[in-house]
């Protein structure tokens, strides 16, 4: 096999869907190095990188159940306006009833559950189309933010600023960094290791083929270079400053969401559900309980989201989560989602995610007013889906998929499909 | 398998060995923690980047003070970075955009706050790292990070507009009782309640004597409040009071905070086809001036921003040379954690009497005026 060929189906997942995934994350790489000379270094700077995750960690966690809700052929319209309601009656609990900070985390959990559940039972169980329900749900939450906080900012205690803008503390001896980070970027380090070693001995049991030693070094030593230059530069912000508790939020989030939707028979109903309900449900998918369950899930994280924003700003007021939908929505199809559901994965949104908020950031590091960032915000997202569909129209053609018809003939199917389920690009087996 | 392993560490080793030497912002940090103080008082570099953060163009007001803060701060020598925040995501925005300038190492930052209460996180972040930080026009509240508050003396705007008010009405209509209603601005904006609680020192006595009347009886700055000082929202409930009250009585003045909310109330009026009442505003926003020499509304108030931004741009001037910058009031502006120094400046009431004096040395105004 030639090693060009070795390279993709080993690295790359092997297969043409994952080439739009894989494009995002050179899209991201290349932004931030753009943005990095463009800004003369600030954008890698620790100081830009803490206040990038505090920044967007809410929105990413939106995406994560955007992600989930559109995998399943909804949209949730009302994220934003369940997040500036849960925000409200967390700050109105704390200062009125004195109830203690992680307490009042707890009930945020639990409005935002009722309110999923809400949600929920009109989708899945009366069958009223999500976009109407959520539509209505937007109108409901904003108007029930209003009455309760009586369109007032309401200031949250000291504590429960810890989620979103709290930082690892410093421990341990003065090294130059924060230690914990540190220790966090090791234990990734670990991990990462540790998979891809697994992953050989997987194919080995399963008799599967083994890429040669020389692929599975480079795919440790990329990431590992990647987190250990984030770890240092992580720990060696501002004295006080170091990764933000947001951040590990969302990054234990990812992970448990990641392996429910790549690993287990749930996450995959989702995408059944998804590629062809009649289909699923004929198969024995519960079709009811899992639209009632992604809409339910959506509303919790929605709420979790408000609670940090809430958290970050140290106060709810009356315009939170004024067009976070949209945000969390862009970063969904940014990062490879179907618009017709039953394709997409946690870790493309992530990256969807982050290519927007560099982006961002990076524009306005350089001093490009927010009129002129909405309007390369909106193109970027416009392009991103166009190369969706006309993927589509095209039979999935890709750039890299074009490159290697070549080589296509001598492909052994066969030995492909075991080999990557010990691989994170999932991708849908009902996908179209 | 173990193979792997040994090359993945040593590969990790070498990448973590290799990145080491890369910089770290630690001792840079310190320092400037521990002597940010005494760094303000020395003053920085005449050539340091200027941030400043603005609310949305809601108002010609922002538009112009941003105009006037970039072009105001290169005359004087400084790199400016003027950003407003944007239309839907207001808050979010502009707490980026106060991170992005700390990032940028921002001497002094410079805040017209689109929601006072939610910033104290960046604005700790740009104190800490440094930069000196000073309200514009709204206070910061909740937060030790503020340096300097600089604004016009909102109270005395509100008693200024309380006092035109009856003093139009009395000139159109001899003898009350006169009927009239209350707008406020945003419930968000920390000058609402301090414009509306200075135009009721004036208002309350009347009310109370009966010689004027609140038609709709909605006097609570939480129903006189307009989100967002939004034209929409004043509009409608100026809409709604019309429907529900004024359909036989007849409306004598009205309340406006601003004139954005008072070109809708008048908007609304006319739409319902009623006789137009005295209308306060402040801002002189230019079609609101347009009107008053029309004799639509009745007043506003000249707190021209460019004395204001001029009198900002003082204060970094006085930073930036190491001396403390003049302020005028330690007693009135309570944060909620700190009193603010403060800079104060008049505010000037205008209608159609005075308006050709008060516009001459304003090179868009003074044209409409003639």
């Amino acid at each position: 096999m030639s090693r060009v060929k070795e390279l993709q189906k080993s690295l790359f997942g092997g297969t043409t869907s994952n080439a739009r995934q894989f494009g995002m994350i050179f899209t991201l790489v290349a932004i931030v190095l753009l943005f990095q000379i463009l800004t003369d270094g600030l954008t890698l700077n620790p100081g830009n990188l803490i206040s990038l995750v505090s920044q967007y960690s809410y929105i990413l966690i939106l995406a994560i159940g955007m992600l989930m809700v559109i995998v399943a052929g909804h949209i949730d319209l009302s994220v934003g306006s369940i997040a500036a309601f849960v925000g409200i009656v967390v700050a109105k609990v704390m200062q009125e009833y004195s109830v203690p900070w992680f307490v009042a985390i707890l009930i945020g959990l639990v409005v935002g559950a009722l309110i999923g559940a809400w949600q929920g039972f009109w989708v899945a169980y009366v069958g009223v189309p999500a976009f109407i329900v959520t539509l209505a749900g937007m109108l409901l939450f904003r108007g029930g933010n209003q009455y309760i906080g009586n369109a007032d900012t309401i200031p949250v205690p000291e504590g429960f600023r810890t989620i979103g803008a709290g930082f690892l503390p410093e421990v341990g001896p003065n090294t130059g960094y924060n230690n914990l980070t540190l220790l966090l970027g090791l234990v990734i380090c670990v991990a990462v290791v540790v998979r891809e070693w697994r992953g050989r001995r997987t194919r080995r049991e399963m008799q599967a083929e083994v890429a040669p030693m020389w692929i599975s070094v480079i795919r440790i030593a990329i990431p590992l270079v990647v987190v250990v230059f984030a770890s240092l530069q992580f720990a060696g912000g501002r004295v006080g400053t170091s990764f933000p508790i947001s951040g590990i939020i969302l990054g234990v989030l990812v992970v448990i969401y990641g392996f429910v939707t790549r690993n287990t028979a749930g996450g995959r109903h989702i995408y059944a559900v998804g590629g062809n309900a009649r289909a699923a449900e004929l198969s024995g998918v519960k079709l009811k309980r899992v639209n009632f369950l992604v809409m339910m899930n959506m509303s919790v994280l929605a709420a979790l989201a408000g609670m940090i924003f809430v958290a970050r700003s140290a106060a709810s007021g009356p315009q939170d989560g004024i067009g976070w939908e949209l945000d969390a929505i862009a970063a969904v199809f940014v990062g490879g989602a179907a618009v017709s559901g039953g394709l997409g994965t946690i870790s493309g949104s992530i990256v969807g995610g982050l290519v927007m908020a560099v982006l961002n950031n990076g524009l306005q590091l350089m001093g490009v007013g927010s009129d002129r960032v909405q309007i390369i915000k909106g193109v970027v997202l416009l392009l991103a889906v166009a190369f969706d569909a006309y993927n589509k129209k095209q039979g999935r053609f890709s750039v890299i998929d074009s490159l290697m018809r070549p080589f296509r003939r001598d492909t052994p199917t066969g030995a492909e499909s075991p080999a990557e389920a010990g691989q994170e690009r999932g991708k849908s087996p009902v996908a179209g | 398998m173990r193979n792997i392993l040994v090359r993945g560490v040593a590969a990790g080793a070498i990448a973590l060995l290799s990145l080491t030497a890369c910089s770290s912002e630690r001792t840079g940090g310190d320092a400037t923690a521990t002597s940010g103080s005494t760094e303000a008082a020395k003053g920085f570099p005449a050539n340091s980047l200027i941030g400043v953060a603005l609310p949305a163009k809601t108002s010609e007001n922002w538009v112009l003070a941003g105009d006037l803060f970039t072009n105001g701060l290169k005359d004087a020598g400084f790199q400016s970075d003027v950003q407003y925040a944007g239309s839907s995501t207001t808050v979010a925005d502009q707490q980026a955009q106060i991170s992005a300038m700390t990032t940028k190492g921002a001497k002094v930052i410079v805040i017209g706050a689109t929601d006072a209460a939610q910033l104290s996180t960046q604005v700790e972040a740009a104190k800490q790292a440094g930069a000196t930080v000073i309200a514009y026009d709204r206070l910061i509240k909740n937060t030790q990070g503020v340096d300097y508050y600089v604004a016009y003396d909102n109270f005395k705007v509100g008693e200024l507009q309380g006092q035109a008010l009856l003093d139009g009405m009395a000139k159109k209509k001899a003898k009350g009782p006169y009927t009239i209603e209350l707008f406020s601005g945003s419930s968000d904006d920390n000058n609402s309640a301090v414009f509306f609680d200075g135009a009721m020192s004036v208002l309350k006595p009347k009310i109370d004597s009966g010689d004027v009347v609140v038609g709709s009886g909605q006097t609570d700055i939480k129903q006189t409040a307009t989100d967002g000082w939004k034209a929409e929202n004043a509009q409608r409930r100026m809409d709604s009071l019309l429907t529900s009250t004024y359909s036989s009585k007849t409306l004598d003045g009205v309340l406006s905070p601003n004139d954005t909310l008072a070109r809708a109330i008048i908007t609304s009026v006319k739409g319902a086809g009623k006789p137009l009442p005295i209308v306060t505003g402040q801002d002189s926003e230019v079609e609101s001036v347009k009107s008053i020499v029309a004799g639509e509304q009745y007043s506003t108030i000249n707190k021209d921003t460019r004395n204001l931004v001029a009198q900002t741009i003082q204060m970094v001037k006085d930073l930036q040379a190491g001396k403390t910058p003049e302020v005028n009031d330690t007693k009135s502006y309570n944060n909620g954690v700190k009193v603010v120094p403060s800079f104060l400046l008049p505010p000037m009431i205008v209608t159609k009497d005075n308006v050709v004096e008060a516009y001459a040395n304003d090179p868009n105004l003074a044209p409409l005026t003639k």
